[in-house]
């Protein structure tokens, strides 16, 4: 158990343990997992939203170029070189129009590169081949040049052929923005200094650069501060880079510079060999999406806490519902061995009170044999076995009994019974024990308004024999026992009544503990005082459940070393009782007990059945109305007296009522007690019968009823021969054999003036009844075993045919077989029931009269 | 030869016949027919051809007849036969059967004394 209970905590615990790694593990992983992807998202989302933003800002420079490079071209236009104007004319238009357009330095190109300055401070092309060779091409093209003090110069240049001061012509009209321009323009110095912006050329070197790109080349600066680009190291980014700005395609990259990880974005800018490189630190987008992982995080901990809560709750609940199942299991458990505990004791209980007097029987045998000659002895021993034979009997009846009722087998048979009867013969068998233990027994009956009453007339012995033997085992010599009997309406209607048992001793009592458990199964009073009494300890048990299954109810009442009561309460039906037949003359009695409730139970009785009684309740008083009564010619015919009284006793009494009255007056003895013992003294003493306690009203009628002087005495008539109601009846017959048909038709057609007919087989049965009219037959007689259909077979056919009488005609088999089986079988194919061979008239007459329906005559 | 002479020497109870069918005149009537049953013959032939589900059946119609006329020694030989063919053949059946012919002859020997001592 211990070792199981432990298996299974070692089981949650572990199971719970693995639960939550998983669930950490899940957790993490998807928290992990959900970070990387983040983290690639924010890749994609940077490379989204910085191509577009370096669109927008290449769009932008685009556009700012080609505006002011259409100014330009327009100033072109509006001073045409071919307008016939002087050349200082010309340069003085060209300078005013230049200024009003915000231009800071306007310039004439000649075709060798050189700049010849309209305004503004001599200025110097950085890079002037690719410029000088778009411009000489016509095209319009923008370029970067320094001033004297080396500041850098955006140049716009507009191919024209204005003529120099030379006198030769030029190439273009250029003119110059500070760089300050382009980068307010742009915005590329964002405020926030988050998203950052480059121009450079091909060979790297910046066109513009914010503050902290203090080095002339991009490159450089690569070089120097990128840790890692991508994956790749600042060399390898490089040559892709100066690849993509060959192929002038826009090229992204991530990159690491100082721990801060940014997004670079590099598009070309038309109208010039410009590129521009966007640059954003990850921190911001990164600090939004971490917040989020962050957010994500911190939810998905959250989720796998609450999912773990509901986890550990549900093992918990589970593990307290298993630790209670476990608890209710060993319960079981407890009681199972408990009960088997009280079994195994009992049967090592019984087996000792099995073997008492099993062994009494063998030794009393092996006396008997050794002294075989010895006639005495052997009466002795034969006497002793046969006690012994009984209790071991009795034992064993118990056993059996308990065995019924715990199968659920014991069935009550209710029938008419009488409670005299039952009482009578109940008294009759206790009174040898009780004589032998020389203990007073009272039997007391009164109020009893229903004599006859359905019950089962076996079981009530039983309870009553219980009681009644636990009261003489129980109760020491010279103890007392009552016994009573009263009836009061029951609460179930007219038809019952309420009987009360009490059975009343003097004995040892039980203790309260005891009292608590009388009625369980397998349970004797476990003290040293009781152990030498023996018994199986089930009869309680026994009489309990058979209260129970009459739906009555037992009280106890005890007290230790006082004495117990059992009172047992029965609601059982009246059953019709001839009350008419029993009437007597209307004699004068006396009754005699000390018996206050019996004397006037016994007189209201005895008035009933048509007798006037007085009583008394000693001897002295008793003798002296008996005296007065026979002073005034008045006798009483008959006095009942008891035999115990007090003062002086019945037999006494009687012999001096004897003495005063002469033996005239038929005195009856009324007790419990065991006539035989007493007869010889009392009818010494003029006592002239003798009536059993208890008193019912029929006891009386029939203790007193040979006193009625008998001129219409008719003798009981028995109504054997008489089978009227039979007479004429159409009975069909199978039997093969033809000398029992012979014997069945000679007993049945002259004794019970049947008609019979005979079917030789079952076939024959059949064909017979079937070809008779509905009701021609009252019922059939059936053989079992004949050849070509037995009685079983014909049996069924016949209830299974079409006809009105076919399930209702009585079908009563005649066989040699008389095994409980055998008749079980009739039954089951539809007979009514069963007659065994020989041939008893009066059986078949009885079972005939009990199937015949009278009214079919 | 009395009728009832004639049950003790075939071992019936005379008294128990006399106490159900009430009447010598039957009881007579009766134990002679006992002379023309068949039941005895039709064993003997079941038993021949080795049937001993009929041989089951007329035992114990034999069977029967002893007890309706109380021949209680025929019926007990019998009765065991008939136990013993029950549920078809047994080991113990011949024997019986033999033990039954010996009652028969007994029981038949008997009836046809007291046939003979009967006053035409």
């Amino acid at each position: 158990m211990k070792v199981f209970k432990n298996r299974i905590t070692r089981f949650l615990s572990t199971s719970l343990v693995a639960v939550v790694l998983l669930c950490v593990c899940v957790f993490s992983f998807l928290a992990f997992h959900m970070n990387q992807e983040s983290t690639q998202t924010i890749n994609q989302v940077g490379t989204l939203y910085m191509s577009n933003m370096s669109q927008q800002i290449s769009m932008h420079f685009a556009t700012t170029i080609s505006l002011r490079l259409d100014q330009l071209d327009a100033l072109v236009t509006s001073i045409p070189p071919d307008s016939g104007r002087a050349p200082n004319e010309l340069y003085d238009e060209l300078s005013y129009q230049a200024n009003i357009r915000n231009f800071s330095y306007l310039g004439l190109y000649s075709t060798d590169g050189t700049l010849e300055m309209l305004y503004g401070e001599q200025l110097e092309v950085t890079d002037p081949e690719p410029f000088l060779a778009s411009l000489n091409k016509g095209e319009k093209k923008v370029a970067i040049g320094t001033n004297a003090d080396g500041e850098k110069v955006i140049l716009l240049g507009v191919s024209t052929t204005y003529p120099m001061a030379d006198g030769t012509v030029c190439v273009a009209l250029v003119a110059g923005l500070p760089t300050s321009y382009i980068s307010e323009t742009l915005s590329l110095e964002e405020d926030d200094d988050q998203v950052y912006s480059f121009i450079i050329r091909r060979d790297g070197t910046f066109v513009i650069r914010s503050a902290d790109a203090y080095r002339n080349s991009y490159f450089e600066r690569v070089r120097m501060l990128y840790d890692d680009v991508g994956g790749m190291t600042p060399e390898e980014y490089l040559i892709e880079f100066q690849s993509a700005m060959n192929d002038r395609r826009d090229y992204s990259a991530e990159c690491v510079i100082g721990g801060d990880r940014r997004h670079i974005y590099l598009t070309d800018l038309p109208y010039s060999e410009w590129y521009l490189l966007t640059t954003m630190p990850y921190s911001t987008m990164n600090s939004i999406v971490s917040g989020l992982s962050l957010q994500w995080g911190h939810t998905a901990l959250l989720g796998g806490t609450v999912l773990l809560a509901a986890l550990l709750f549900v093992f918990a609940q589970y593990f307290k519902l298993t630790r209670q199942q476990m608890q209710e299991l060993d319960q079981a458990r407890q009681d199972a061995e408990a009960a088997t505990k009280a079994k195994s004791e009992f049967l090592s209980n019984m087996s000792h009170d099995i073997r008492t007097p099993m062994n009494a029987i063998v030794g009393m045998t092996a006396i008997a044999t050794t002294n075989i000659d010895d006639k005495e002895q052997v009466q002795n021993c034969l006497k002793k076995i046969t006690l012994s034979s009984k209790h071991l009997l009795g034992l064993i009846n118990d056993v059996l009994d308990m065995s019924k009722i715990e199968s659920g087998k014991m069935t009550l048979s209710m029938e008419m019974v009488s409670l005299r009867e039952v009482f009578d013969s109940i008294v009759s068998i206790v009174q040898p024990q009780i004589h032998t233990k020389n203990q007073q027994f009272n039997v007391s009956i009164h109020d009893i308004s229903a004599e006859n009453v359905y019950c089962d007339s076996v079981r009530l012995n039983q309870i009553l024999l219980n009681f009644l033997s636990n009261a003489i085992k129980f109760t020491p010599d010279g103890g007392s026992i009552t016994l009573s009997l009263y009836e009061e309406p029951s609460t179930l209607g007219e038809n019952y009544i309420r009987a009360h048992i009490r059975v009343k001793d003097t004995g040892i009592g039980m203790t309260p503990e005891f009292q608590a458990k009388i009625f369980d199964s397998f349970t004797r009073e476990d003290s040293a005082r009781v152990h030498k009494t023996e018994g199986t300890g089930l009869g309680m048990a026994i009489t309990k459940y058979i209260v129970d299954a009459m739906g009555g109810a037992i009280e106890v009442n005890s007290e230790l070393g006082k004495g117990s009561e059992f009172h047992v309460t029965l609601d059982l039906e009246r059953a019709d009782t001839p009350e008419s037949d029993m009437i007597l003359p209307d004699w004068n009695m006396l009754v005699v007990d000390d018996d206050r409730q019996l004397c006037e139970s016994a007189v209201t009785s005895l008035q009933s059945i048509g007798v006037k009684a007085d009583w008394a309740l000693d001897g002295e008083s008793a003798v002296e109305m008996a005296e007065k009564r026979h002073q005034a010619r008045d006798d009483y015919q008959i006095i009942l007296l008891d035999w115990k009284l007090p003062g002086i006793d019945g037999i006494e009494t009687a012999r001096r009522i004897c003495k005063r009255l002469g033996e005239n007056v038929p005195i009856m003895l009324i007790s419990a007690y065991d006539w035989s013992e007493i007869e010889q003294e009392a009818r010494s003493a003029g006592i002239t019968g003798f009536i059993s306690k208890p008193l019912f009203k029929s006891t009386l009628y029939h203790g007193l009823k040979q006193f009625v002087k008998t001129d219409t005495d008719a003798p009981d008539v028995e109504a054997a021969d008489s089978y009227e109601q039979l007479n004429g009846r159409r009975i069909l017959l199978a039997e093969d054999n033809d000398l029992n048909w012979e014997i069945a038709s000679e007993l049945l057609t002259s004794e019970l003036g049947l008609e019979l007919d005979w079917a030789e087989n079952g076939q024959i049965c059949l064909d017979k009844f079937r070809q008779a009219p509905a009701g021609y037959y009252d019922a059939i007689l059936m053989d079992i075993r004949m050849p070509v259909m037995t009685g079983y077979q014909a049996t069924e056919a016949i209830r299974a045919l079409d006809r009105e009488d076919a399930k209702s005609i009585p079908i009563i088999a005649m066989t040699a077989d008389a095994f409980a089986e055998d008749v079980k079988k009739c039954l089951a194919c539809g007979m009514n029931a069963h007659i065994p061979k020989p041939i008893d008239v009066r059986e078949v007459a009885r079972l005939l009269e009990k199937f015949v329906n009278p009214s079919s005559l | 030869m009395t009728l009832k002479e004639c049950f003790e020497a075939l071992g019936g109870n005379y008294d128990e016949v006399l106490g159900r069918l009430r009447s010598e005149r039957l009881i007579q009537k009766f134990t002679l027919k006992f002379l023309e049953d068949g039941s005895y013959d039709l064993l003997c032939r079941s038993m021949e051809s080795g049937d001993y589900a009929e041989a089951f059946r007329t035992a114990h119609t034999l069977k029967g007849v002893c007890q309706n006329l109380s021949f209680t020694r025929l019926y007990s030989s019998s009765a065991q036969l008939c136990e013993a063919l029950r549920n078809g053949f047994t080991p113990e059946a011949p024997g019986l059967f033999d033990l039954t012919t010996q009652d028969y002859a007994l029981t038949v020997a008997a009836i046809r004394d007291f046939q003979a001592s009967i006053p035409q």
